[in-house]
């Protein structure tokens, strides 16, 4: 399966574009940090929030409400931006093992957001529970992005 | 002394040695570079779209920009020290990279701005919980302008010429 949706891929109309002129590629790429600087920015003064650091005069739910939309428009970047650059190169990508842990920490990061993490934020969820889980996303999210700057080394 | 012989003595120096040559340290203060991006450039955009009236509308101006402000300048600081040790690792190479420069054009630019701007406007932000004046938008603006500069251009870095093993 993975072959033939590779073949597929890489003969995409967007991936011809990817190729097309070699400013395509880097251009994409800092689009790509932009979207990740709205969403996990975004997503890192939430966290900082739940664990007591940061803006403490907002409640959490308060501070995630007022930049939620922000999350949400940095992650549908993110989201359009990665799987461009993955089809220029999607074979050696899908073999990296940096990238394999970047995906994996993205899954679980994108999981956590929409599920825990949104009912941490939560007036009356127990302060413990609003730490681990701002604890758990920081350390996630730091998994994407650090797994991100590995895969041009490993 | 002249430029290249700084720039070799530099490359010379026993941590520019170690940050290019020693494999892992290269990647991690990489790495942290563009993590401090992540998470404090996150900051960064909220006090900017606060000052523009888009996000956190709620809260006073003087309320969003002081709570953000020392993680701000943290921020500031890492991104900063890292971008020097990323720097010093590599002089030659980035002394041709034409990205680079413009980079360094857009470091000197959020100087000017900070010279330009902080007395009407981050200094006293309490005076814009009335209402925010059109001096301030503009700083915003910039700000955001600014910053994705230093983004796209310290990106393109990798792709410049002087950059191809």
């Amino acid at each position: 399966m993975p072959a033939d949706f590779f073949r597929w891929l890489v003969n995409s109309p967007w991936t011809h574009a990817m190729n097309s002129h070699e400013w395509v590629f880097p251009a994409v790429q800092s689009l790509h940090f932009i979207g990740f600087a709205l969403s996990i920015g975004t997503i890192a003064i939430v966290d900082l929030r739940l664990l007591g650091f940061g803006m403490r005069r907002q409640k959490p739910a308060e501070l995630a409400a007022d930049l939620e939309p922000w999350t949400r428009a940095g992650i549908a970047v993110m989201l359009i931006t990665g799987p461009l650059m993955f089809s220029t190169d999607a074979v050696a990508y899908h073999y990296n093992p940096s990238f394999q842990f970047k995906m994996v920490c993205l899954m679980l990061a994108l999981l956590f957001h929409f599920t825990i993490h949104r009912r941490a934020v939560r007036a009356g969820a127990p302060p413990i529970a609003a730490k681990l889980a701002g604890g758990m996303s920081l350390l996630l999210w730091t998994g994407v992005v650090a797994g991100g700057r590995m895969i041009a080394f490993i | 002394m002249s430029v290249p012989s700084i720039l070799e003595w530099i490359q010379s120096t026993d941590v520019s040695v170690a940050i290019r040559e020693g494999g892992l340290p290269y990647p991690i203060i990489g790495g942290v570079h563009l993590l401090t991006i992540a998470l404090f450039g996150g900051m960064l955009l909220a006090t900017d779209l606060r000052l523009l009236g888009w996000a956190i509308q709620r809260r006073p101006v003087s309320d969003v920009l002081s709570q953000l402000q020392p993680w701000k300048r943290l921020g500031f600081a890492v991104v900063v020290a890292t971008g020097l040790l990323l720097a010093w690792a590599e002089p030659v190479r980035l002394y041709r990279s034409p990205s680079f420069w413009v980079k360094m054009a857009f470091f000197a630019l959020v100087g000017v701005h900070a010279l330009v701007f902080r007395a009407g406007v981050y200094r006293h932000p309490e005076r814009l919980d009335a209402g925010i004046t059109r001096h301030a938008k503009l700083a915003a603006a910039l700000s955001l302008l600014l910053w994705a500069g230093l983004i796209v251009s310290g990106r393109l870095i990798a792709f410049d010429a002087s950059f191809d093993e």
